[in-house]
């Protein structure tokens, strides 16, 4: 908003502020001249601009024209007298804020409830004294000041309002956009390589979400796959999130580093990605999965998000303490190997899901998300994810999640 | 006679905020305007027109406010009421009235412009 705006409107509630400098255009219509002329030369006399009209469709169109401060308009005139002047003005949109000051030469209350209702603001006996005319006039004047700023401001927040609203959709479609180019670069859900399916559901906190995930295949035998959660939300997180999206692409890795060895991956990412200025950072799990043997080499940077649940033993985490990346630039990661039965189902998920709250405040938690997982190993894989976010919008009982929530399935088809 | 029954002089001062310039420019003003309003007055009865009767007495009452003329504004104001209410008898009565005291309020501001305020 307009500071100078603000200022008026504070000077004009001040109520400490010489009135008699308030110098305004006042229009007087009064049909008989000794009376007009006598009302005149006294509002001259109180500093104002007096402008004079000896009947109502003049003054209707010196109103027009003029946009005076105040009307003095006597009640009794030929053609068209006061009341309906009044109401002629208050329809009028350009002027139907004008203060009004009804003149008259009988004060019964009938009569001044006819004067109101019809549009009048006040009203000015023609016998009264000096002190009486300067005080509803100063009255009418201060009422007038303030509906004037009040419509001027009133205005301004009008277009600050739309200059607003054209900006935020401006933003939103921005975001959307954004938002299409991060899933474009989702690995699509299907048949990653031979002897494997993939599954996924995503849902991003905002527009933009911070946690992304890739699956691809290395070379005919080996499949790459990970999880990332950049620290924060909105557009710097998904922003970063995409950046090392970008830095973790297969052919990326395999130039910089010759392989996909999540150690080697992790410890590069750790290398390239620090702590920001802003003391951001990411949490990314790495995966390398030999196909025809089952053998998954893993490694973790922070991310505690692995659950693996093979087709007829519990399901475990696959996970070991670490610190998230670009906290030390020396930092090494350990890896660990496993070996993958045909029929086992190996999750990545994103701390978005199962922190999701109960309107107590208690999380949904790890462990009821094992047990979903549990519960449903005879589903199909869809299915299974599916059930798992089903259950966390009942536990939150609501269906947007606060933090991006993810789920990805990989499953050893027999 | 009472004059101030006329034309009350420091009363008609005091309401155009001692601004003698003023009061005699409305005594002035007074001369010209008052006779077109007796006329409309007096032709209004012969129509026996109430409104316009009443509207012109009620003009006429208007602009004897600021000059200050009692007897002639009480006179006026009658009229306008039997103007209002038809009652064209008692109004040609009453505008006969009206029309001496016009001619003594008349008078008294001729003396005003010609004399200047007492001091």
């Amino acid at each position: 908003m307009n500071l100078d705006s603000t200022q008026h409107i504070a000077r004009s509630f001040d109520s400490s502020a010489p009135s008699c400098f308030m110098v305004a255009t006042i229009l007087l219509v009064e049909d008989e001249p000794v009376t007009r002329t006598s009302m005149a030369a006294r509002l001259k006399r109180l500093g104002h601009r007096v402008l004079e009209a000896e009947n109502g469709q003049t003054a209707l169109e010196v109103a027009r024209r003029e946009r005076p401060d105040l009307i003095i308009v006597d009640w009794m005139m030929p053609e068209m007298d006061g009341p309906t002047f009044c109401e002629t003005v208050r329809r009028d949109p350009a002027m139907k804020s004008i203060y009004i000051l009804l003149m008259t030469s009988h004060d019964q209350p009938a009569q001044i409830a006819e004067g109101l209702a019809r549009g009048a603001d006040d009203f000015l006996s023609k016998a009264a004294s000096k002190q009486e005319i300067t005080a509803r006039v100063l009255a009418g004047l201060r009422t007038s000041r303030l509906v004037r700023e009040l419509e001027t401001t009133g205005a301004q927040l009008e277009s600050s309002m739309l200059l607003l609203q054209t900006r935020q959709a401006e933003m939103e479609a921005d975001l959307q956009s954004a938002a299409a180019f991060v899933h474009s670069l989702l690995p699509p859900p299907g048949i990653p390589a031979p002897g494997l399916a993939l599954a996924w559901e995503y849902q991003p906190a905002l527009t933009l979400g911070g946690d992304l995930f890739g699956v691809a295949p290395i070379d005919a035998d080996h499949l790459g796959l990970y999880i990332l959660d950049a620290s924060g939300h909105g557009v710097a997180a998904a922003l970063r999130s995409a950046s090392l999206m970008t830095f973790l692409r297969v052919e990326n890795m395999l130039e910089l580093i010759g392989s996909y060895d999540p150690a080697k991956v992790l410890f590069e990412a750790n290398r390239r990605f620090p702590l920001s200025e802003e003391g951001e950072y990411f949490t990314l799990w790495v995966g390398q999965l030999h196909v025809p043997t089952g053998s998954l080499s893993y490694a973790s940077a922070g991310h505690h998000g692995v659950l693996l649940s093979p087709a007829e033993r519990p399901s475990q985490w696959l996970t070991r303490p670490s610190s998230p990346l670009g906290f030390d630039q020396a930092a090494v990661f350990a890896s660990d190997r496993i070996l993958l039965q045909p029929a086992d189902r190996l999750f990545l998920l994103s701390d978005g899901i199962y922190e999701a709250s109960s309107p107590t405040g208690e999380p949904w938690g790890r462990w009821r998300f094992q047990q979903a997982i549990e519960t449903q190993k005879r589903s199909l894989l869809a299915t299974t994810i599916s059930h798992c976010f089903t259950e966390a919008r009942r536990w939150q009982e609501q269906t947007d999640f606060l933090d991006d929530a993810a789920v990805v399935g990989l499953e050893l088809t027999v | 006679m009472d004059t101030t029954s006329v034309c009350n002089v420091s009363e008609a001062l005091s309401q155009a905020d001692g601004d003698q310039e003023l009061l005699l420019t409305l005594a002035e003003l007074f001369l010209q305007e008052s006779p077109k309003d007796v006329a409309a007055v007096r032709a209004a009865l012969a129509r026996q027109d109430r409104d316009g009767l009443a509207a012109a007495a009620h003009k006429l009452k208007g602009s004897v406010m600021p000059i200050c003329a009692p007897r002639l504004f009480e006179s006026a104001k009658r009229l306008e009421v039997l103007g209002r209410q038809g009652e064209f008898a008692e109004a040609a009565s009453v505008c006969a009235d009206v029309e001496t005291r016009l001619a003594e309020v008349h008078a008294a501001l001729r003396d005003l412009i010609a004399g200047g305020f007492p001091s």
